[in-house]
């Protein structure tokens, strides 16, 4: 099966242009392939001496095995035909990972039959690493392929494909699936990354970006809880009042370094001179300043964020790291 | 008790521990009915092999490393040249893949790389046919076949831990399932004549009958039931059981101790002259393999019966003759005529090897010889008169018919009419020729088959090793050969009738003989019609049996070319008929998502851009916003088509079948 490379990509394309991309593939008999494995192969030659030795010892006994056996293999392709076709794959939306990180696909296989489909495997074309499951008979099956993104970017997911080898492993039954479902990958974060740039005043007050307060600097009143806001800035003792009463609303301490300095994560102050370390730089920043629970604005190639916190802002901001 | 600790050990195993055994003791099935054939040393060598593995499995040890496994081979291959004396040919070839097959199970690692042993398995099983191919040993590979698909099946299930019985109902399913392909392949597959000479091995020892006679050599086949032969008479065409003489090799050449039939080549190119009176008796034989070129046939074929594959002649002493020897089991149809005479009318030169004897043996019998000679009644009447002389002395002189007569000195023939007088057919048949030889008639003996025995279940007519017999023949002047079985005046119950001297009965068969005879015998009877059909339906089904097929099929003058042609347009039919199930098949999604998607083809048509998945209460609507009131018929219809699907219990739902007459007479919007 050493097919000259060119040949080899040729029939992938063939294989992958046939049907448009879609989450959800109802194997029929136009999407499932199938042909002789390795082992087929093998079993062919045992048949043949098979035969030849009953010619030749003229058993009419050996004749019968060699047929029983040719007759299973038969129904054997049939059955393995049938363990995909008629099984429909369905890929939940991928999640968003960081480069380098596997990404987890997930594929619900759903049989309608009344009989299990046993040993379906799957896995990411090409990869060679296969996820085994069992179809229960009119249920689903849910099953995950680790899938390792090469580089940050919105991928559409990799083809997959489904391939079985039951019953007798005589033969390769297999389909190829193109998702639609795109995969972002944002940035892998540097692995250790220099501190945060330090703030800018907003009146531009250099002398009071220079000094950086720490969180739970000075403060000058509370006021309401907003969503982001760090536990130890929570009045408990207002909270627990507030309680009482049956209100269940929150008072933050206002800091008065909140009110001075916003922070700006921007590419000119990751200091690189490569793009992608850069953006790997900023991503550490921005999932640093979210585990702070700072409000953080981005500037990178030209787009910018406003200085905001919480999960989607987090997400906005690696988005941004990941397509720019 | 203990079944349910057992099945509770093996549940408790791990699934590689379980899948190892259970394919270790299908391979234990496939060896075992070959256990008696192959060499000790095999055998012990193939369950040690097997036991270790299993030890291993069931302990979780590591497999064997490469020097074990090349010592073991080196050990088998040893023991293999050692039983031999060769690696080549077919039986060693057996004890080999035997042997191959058991250490392959100590480097079993993976499910997948059991491959190998599954493929030797199939080939270890088609080993067990050289042997047998009885009903038992085809039941014993038909659940050993059962038992290595199941292995195979469950070796391709990689999750978790499927329970053996399910994979075992898949390979029963599928094997059901195969069995028609199995049936028309083995129907139609074109017999062929063997592609190369094989050479048949260790296959002597299975006749009754032999080419050479000595003392004792009978003896021990009179205590052997395997059958030789089964005879089916056409219509009620049966002789008497005592004309039923099958003849087997004649014996001329006597050495003193030894009777030998000559070879072919020296039998000269005489003619039998056969002279037939009567009708002829038309019949069937199946012959049993006997690793000999005899054919046996009723006393005596006219014709020389046709035998598939086989050139068969008539010696000049009347045995049928093939230009191979019979290896597998043979069917073919003869016609004898029961009453006849061969060999010359007046005595030639040719009949003087028939008096020979080597001089100076038996001295007593020539003397008795003599002593007959001079008695001037006998001498009047010629051969007839020494033979009934002859026969009026076994009857009358105290002989007596025994299976152990012991052991014979060198003058047999002096020591049978003096000594012992006693023995069986070929001591009594050996003296008797002698005698008569002494005398100056020429006479020989025939070997073969007499009597034998009617199975009541399926008709056919036994014959067995314990009915080989020997009887002679004595020329007379003007008549030819004549037979003369001096047995019978001994014994008359010999010839004939069933009192034979049976040898004891083992003692299970002894316990079931008392209990009910007739249950003893019709078991047997049964068990032998079971094992005739097997015979004729499976064993004897040639290339005869396969053009008689098509023959019925309708085939003026079938050939092997025709079978092929048969076979192919079964598969084209299959296959075409595979491909219209499978176009039904598709057409059979829900009927009701059918109609909707005609419904939808229809509004598509007339101008409407609908999605792919639109409801119908959606296409309903959007067909009266775009069309207008022309298309309200359609609007009712489509709102029917919903309630039919989700509110099937009210009373406006229609079926599906009056949905589909509405929906064509239906105007819909154009």
């Amino acid at each position: 099966m050493n097919l000259p490379a060119a040949v080899r990509k040729r029939i992938d394309g063939w294989f992958l242009s046939r049907r448009p991309p879609a989450d959800i593939l109802e194997l029929t008999q136009r999407n499932v392939y199938i042909v002789p494995s390795r082992a087929g192969w093998m079993l062919c030659i045992t048949l043949l001496v098979l035969l030849v030795a009953s010619i030749n010892y003229q058993l009419n006994l050996g004749y019968l095995l060699t047929f029983m056996l040719a007759g299973c293999v038969a129904v054997g392709m049939h059955v393995g035909h049938g363990t995909l076709r008629g099984l429909t794959l369905h890929l939940l939306p991928p999640e968003a990972q960081h480069a380098g990180s596997a990404a987890v696909l997930r594929v619900v296989l759903h049989n309608a039959r009344r009989g299990v489909r046993y040993g379906i495997g799957l896995s990411v074309r090409g990869s060679g690493q296969w996820a085994w499951s069992d179809v229960p008979a009119q249920g689903s099956e849910s099953v995950a392929i680790a899938f390792l993104p090469e580089r940050r970017g919105l991928h559409p997911v990799p083809p997959l494909t489904a391939e079985t080898r039951f019953p007798l492993g005589t033969f390769r039954i297999w389909t190829v699936w193109k998702p639609a479902a795109q995969l972002l990958v944002y940035p892998a974060p540097e692995p250790s990354p220099p501190p945060l740039p330090v703030g800018e005043a907003l009146s531009g007050d250099a002398s009071a970006a220079a000094s950086r307060t720490s969180l739970a600097g000075e403060y000058d009143g509370v006021r309401a809880y907003r969503r982001g806001d760090l536990l130890k800035l929570v009045v408990w003792k207002k909270a627990a009042r507030a309680q009482a009463t049956g209100s269940n609303e929150l008072v933050s301490r206002d800091t008065q370094h909140a009110q001075r300095d916003e922070l700006w994560l921007d590419a000119q102050d990751a200091n690189l001179p490569d793009v992608e370390a850069r953006t790997s730089r900023l991503c550490a920043w921005v999932l640093m300043a979210d585990r702070l629970g700072v409000d953080y604005g981005l500037r990178v190639g030209g787009r910018t964020l406003k200085p905001s916190q919480g999960e989607a802002h987090r997400r906005a901001c690696l988005e941004v790291l990941a397509t720019c | 008790m203990l079944t349910t600790r057992w099945t509770r050990r093996i549940e408790a195993l791990p699934r590689e521990a379980r899948d190892t055994l259970f394919l270790l003791c299908v391979i234990a099935l496939i060896v075992l009915p070959q256990a008696g054939t192959l060499p000790l040393s095999c055998v012990l060598l193939t369950l040690v092999a097997l036991l270790w593995r299993g030890w291993i499995a069931v302990q979780g040890k590591p497999l064997p490393g490469l020097w074990w496994r090349v010592g073991m081979l080196a050990l088998g291959l040893l023991g293999v040249f050692a039983a031999h004396k060769t690696l080549l040919g077919r039986d060693a070839g057996v004890t080999l893949v035997i042997l191959l097959l058991a250490l392959k199970t100590l480097e079993m690692r993976a499910r997948r790389d059991a491959f190998v042993i599954f493929f030797l398995g199939f080939f270890a099983m088609l080993t067990n046919f050289f042997y047998s191919q009885s009903l038992v040993t085809a039941f014993v590979m038909l659940l050993a076949l059962l038992g290595l698909l199941t292995a195979l099946v469950n070796a391709h299930k990689p999750v978790g831990r499927p329970p053996l019985i399910q994979s075992a109902r898949t390979a029963f399913t599928m094997a059901l399932l195969g069995a028609p392909v199995m049936l028309a392949l083995f129907m139609l597959f074109p017999r062929m004549s063997p592609l190369w000479g094989t050479p048949n091995d260790e296959m002597t020892g299975r006749s009754g009958l032999s080419n050479t006679m000595r003392v004792g050599t009978i003896a021990r086949l009179a205590l052997d039931d395997g059958i030789a032969a089964r005879i089916r008479f056409d219509g009620n065409m049966t002789p008497s059981q005592r004309a039923l003489y099958f003849r087997g090799p004649v014996l001329s050449d006597f050495d003193g101790r030894q009777w030998t039939a000559p070879a072919p080549w020296e039998r000269g190119f005489f003619n039998a002259e056969l002279r037939v009176r009567g009708d002829p008796v038309g019949y069937e034989v199946t012959l049993e393999p006997s690793n000999r070129p005899w054919l046996l046939a009723l006393d005596v074929p006219q014709q020389v019966p046709e035998v598939p594959g086989m050139r068969v002649v008539i010696t000049p002493d009347l045995q049928l003759i093939a230009n191979r020897p019979v290896g597998d089991l043979l069917r073919y149809r003869a016609a004898s005529y029961p009453d006849f005479e061969s060999g010359p009318l007046r005595r030639t030169g040719a009949l003087e090897r028939y008096v020979a004897l080597p001089p100076g043996a038996n001295p007593r019998t020539a003397e008795l010889a003599a002593a007959m000679k001079r008695d001037p009644v006998l001498v009047a009447a010629g051969t007839p008169g020494y033979v009934q002389a002859a026969l009026t002395r076994l009857r009358t002189g105290g002989y007596l018919y025994t299976l152990e007569p012991g052991v014979y000195g060198d003058e047999t023939a002096d020591e049978f009419w003096f000594d012992r007088k006693e023995g069986f057919c070929e001591h009594i048949t050996s003296a008797f020729v002698v005698l008569m030889r002494s005398l100056d008639v020429p006479a020989r003996i025939v070997t073969g088959y007499q009597g034998g025995e009617l199975n009541s279940v399926d008709g056919f007519w036994v014959v067995r090793q314990s009915d080989a017999h020997a009887w002679a023949e004595v020329w007379e002047a003007g008549k030819g050969w004549v037979r003369v079985d001096p047995t019978g005046a001994v014994s008359p119950g010999r010839v004939g009738a069933f009192q034979r001297l049976a040898p004891q009965a083992g003692f299970f068969a002894g316990a079931l003989g008392t209990m009910s005879p007739t249950l003893a015998q019709n078991l047997r009877s049964a068990w032998e019609a079971a094992n005739n059909g097997w015979n004729q339906w499976v064993l004897n089904y040639t290339q005869s049996r396969q053009l008689d097929l098509l023959k019925n099929l309708g085939f003026e003058t079938p050939s092997l070319q025709d079978l092929a042609i048969v076979l192919l347009w079964l598969l084209i039919a299959v296959s075409v008929g595979g491909a219209g199930w499978t176009l039904w098949e598709r057409s059979q999604h829900d009927p009701w998502l059918r109609l909707l998607g005609r419904a939808r083809a229809r509004l598509v048509k007339a101008g409407l851009a609908l999605p792919d998945a639109t409801p119908p209460r959606r296409m309903a609507n959007a067909a009266v916003a775009h069309f207008g009131d022309v298309a309200r018929p359609a609007h009712d219809w489509l709102l029917k088509l919903e309630a039919q699907r989700y509110a099937a219990a009210s009373d406006d739902s229609a079926g599906l079948a009056a949905l589909r007459s509405e929906f064509r007479r239906t105007p819909w919007p154009k």
